[in-house]
């Protein structure tokens, strides 16, 4: 193996910012108390606890009140649902947590088209009289595809009013998941229009198994894990606050640095897009040519074996994916790449490079040349 | 360049399989076979970590890698199969329905009909190859090309390793698919074989081995059958005293000889020593020496030879994987087998196979009626 490492796969797993980990490290010793506990030091605790929930609530335009800390985004999107009783819509091309959430009510999937985009439109025609949930990410998983989120709010924001000038008194809320691109796009709550968001400190250099759902006043949610009725009562269990200070740290720098970030990403992923799709124009790149996450860049090489080149490329110090580190490895194809239409042999013979914190000018010039180097050899042993 | 079609399944044995067999001269292309599993919705489903790990080594000795979909066929022979005997009160062997329907039959043809000369499997084997003229010039393979009164044969022979050997689950196999077929493992021990894996940086070297039923994965064979078999409740019987000693949750669920799962408390340990499948109960007793947990005569029917039909004799068999071998004089009634022990072994149910041998050679065998 090449000695370095280069880190394809930001959209998977990030590493934690040592800042993060500073902010933290307090709270896993000196102050470990229980926040529910009755003296001096463990109040402190509490304080703090609060205090991060606040920082938090300002950093997407939330009040405090309104935020529930979970064990990561899929716990929160389960959640989002948990007081859903009617029907649900859902674009066709969500992440599992989503579709698999939406697949328990009666629901109704949005084709996305082929550039993974979910037009307003088409979400409005998909709902009914009897709709209670869109439940929409802020951008795709796999294709890094970013939504129109603010327009489908205006769609469910007239839905509402129409159903109140029709004396329809079924509600409808609008959730987004925002797992991804939370270091590269605006994610402030009244600006989106939102009634719920889920949000994920795995994937913004903070610890993982940490989330959040932040849910308007007037929605009603179900708690999934009862006991000691922590979280208002949404979210029992001893709160876990080392996690919540580090995932506010987090959050903090990701929004501090987004635009930056992002310009940075995009030039370095236009480069690297383009020296791939020079060197193999056969290459076909998925997701929105302008309305995509700047570090994302997912291309298919027909007739080569997507899992086949992830084994190569790691033997020469290049981490990437195939599709959604859950679907990949799976020996199934994406869901997402099925929806916009790729074929078997385009599916298969994809890859997902996302970029971000370890991407230099450096080793992305360098990975771009050991990917067209390996590429040329696998094109080489099928046509031979 | 004798082309080779490695099965590999993700392990360190056909990983390493493959790996000597591209040190020996031979054009490797590894294939999985992708066969049926138990996919419970919202699980992850165990065979893609196999299937990675079987690809990351091919892409690491620099072969080619195939998939092969055995999904359909796989459920039809082997898994419909199984729970078919289980229904009957037979206890069955998916591993040897496996080996004589998928691996030694299925695979061999179709890596045949994609250009392969061999196939090459991670069993702990052996094959002695010749050219035997077969006897009544009837192709035991009927999909198998280049059928002529000159058939290459082959014989199946012990592994080296005894304590690994695995050809109690090829006794069904046919010897022309043996003349066909590569083990490569099959002079070595496992240990050897981890340590050889290490050395050529397989990164399957350490991996466990898999247990149990291959598609049912981590589940029981208990919990897999209740799947497909509604629960029956009956009773628990003292074979001695007709008392009845306790219930049940199915007569299909339990095996001749069986000791555990019998929750009948504490005391002698009880063993089952026979069932009734029509009136759903289940035998047992505490007394070891029972006739029935012994037998010294078994019938095989559904008797398979490797080769030629032995002469009637003295060989040696095996009850089930692992037992030593032991002396047994063979007879013919019919088509069936008779064979009477010299020792008389325990625990032989019905639907088992018995596999005989004559020396280091797998000659054959039968399934216990």
């Amino acid at each position: 193996m090449d000695s370095e490492i280069i880190y394809l796969d930001h959209a998977a797993a990030t590493p934690m910012d040592t800042r993060v980990i500073t902010a933290m490290q307090p709270y896993f010793s000196d102050n470990f108390y229980n926040p529910s506990s009755p003296y001096a030091p463990a109040v402190k605790v509490r304080c703090d606890y609060e205090d991060t929930k606040h920082k938090i609530a300002s950093l997407i335009g939330a009040k405090p009140g309104e935020i529930i800390m979970t064990a990561g985004a899929t716990e929160s999107i389960n959640l989002a649902f948990s007081g859903i009783a009617g029907h649900v819509v859902v674009p066709n091309i969500e992440h599992h947590a989503v579709l698999n959430c939406a697949k328990l009510h009666n629901h109704t999937l949005v084709n996305a088209d082929k550039r993974g985009f979910v037009s307003a439109d088409s979400v409005k025609s998909a709902i009914t009289a009897e709709t209670q949930l869109v439940s929409v990410a802020l951008a795709n998983n796999e294709l890094g595809t970013v939504q129109p989120i603010r327009d489908i709010a205006q769609v469910v924001k007239s839905e509402r009013e129409s159903r109140l000038v029709s004396g329809n008194k079924t509600p409808i809320y609008l959730h987004c998941d925002a797992s991804q691109g939370v270091g590269q796009l605006d994610i402030n709550v009244a600006r989106l229009g939102i009634d719920m968001l889920t949000l994920n400190s795995g994937k913004i250099y903070g610890p993982k198994q940490v989330g959040l759902l932040w849910a308007a006043s007037h929605v009603k949610l179900q708690p999934l894990i009862i006991g000691g009725g922590q979280e208002r009562g949404l979210r029992s269990g001893t709160e876990n606050v080392a996690g919540t200070v580090g995932f506010a740290k987090a959050l903090e720098l990701a929004l501090e640095h987004r635009k930056f970030e992002a310009d940075r990403l995009l030039e370095l992923r236009d480069s690297l897009q383009k020296k791939l799709t020079d060197a193999f124009p056969s290459a076909i790149v998925s997701g929105h040519s302008k309305h995509r996450l700047a570090g994302h860049l997912h291309m298919s090489f027909p007739g080569l074996d997507g899992e086949r080149l992830i084994f190569i490329l790691e033997n020469r110090g290049v981490m990437l994916a195939t599709g959604s580190a859950c679907a990949a490895n799976k020996g199934t194809r994406s869901h997402v790449l099925t929806a916009i239409g790729l074929s078997d042999e385009q599916a298969d013979g994809s890859i997902r490079i996302t970029l971000g914190h370890l991407s230099t000018t450096e080793n992305i010039n360098k990975a771009g040349e050991i990917i067209i180097e390996e590429l040329a050899k696998e094109y080489q042993r099928v046509n031979r | 360049m004798t082309k080779v079609y490695v099965g590999m399944s993700g392990g360190v044995d056909s990983s390493l399989s493959a790996a000597l067999l591209i040190e020996q001269g031979y054009d490797v292309t590894g294939v999985y076979m992708k066969n049926w599993t138990t996919d419970l919705p919202g699980m992850k489903c165990p065979w893609a970590d196999d299937l990675a790990d079987a690809k990351r080594v091919a892409v690491n000795l620099g072969i080619d890698f195939k998939v092969f979909d055995f999904e359909n066929e796989y459920k039809h022979k082997v898994v419909d199969y199984m729970i078919d005997e289980y229904k009957n009160g037979r206890t069955p062997n998916p591993d040897i329905m496996c080996n004589q329907e998928v691996k030694f039959k299925l695979f061999l043809v179709a890596a045949i009909e994609d250009g392969a000369d061999m196939i090459a499997t991670g069993h702990y084997a052996r094959v002695e190859y010749g050219i035997w003229k077969m006897e009544d010039g009837e192709s035991q393979l009927q999909s198998m090309p280049n059928s002529n009164s000159q058939i290459p044969i082959a014989k199946l022979k012990q592994a080296v390793d005894l304590n690994k050997d695995q050809t109690y689950f090829l006794y069904r196999v046919t010897g022309q698919a043996l003349s066909k077929t590569l083990f490569p493992i099959g002079e070595f021990t496992k240990p050897d074989v981890r340590k050889m894996a290490a050395e050529r940086g397989l990164s399957t070297a350490a991996k466990k081995d898999s247990q149990g039923i291959c598609f049912v994965g981590q589940v029981g064979i208990r919990d897999f059958l209740s799947l497909y078999v509604d629960q029956k409740p009956g009773e628990i019987i003292d074979k001695k005293s007709g008392k009845v000693l306790g219930r049940h949750d199915g007569a299909i669920f339990y095996t001749l000889g069986q000791r555990h799962g019998l929750e009948l408390g504490g005391g002698l340990p009880y063993y089952v020593v026979g069932k009734d499948m029509d009136k759903n109960e289940v035998y047992v007793t505490t007394d070891l020496n029972d006739g029935t947990l012994w037998k010294d005569t078994i019938n095989l029917a559904d008797v398979h030879w490797i080769n030629q039909a032995p002469n009637a004799g003295k060989y040696q068999i095996r009850v089930r994987h692992r037992a030593p071998l032991t002396d047994a004089t063979l007879s013919y009634d019919g088509d069936n087998v008779v064979l009477n022990l010299q020792n008389p072994e325990r625990a032989i149910a019905a639907g088992q196979s018995v596999v005989i041998y004559d020396g280091e050679i797998c000659l054959g065998g039968g399934i216990i009626i």
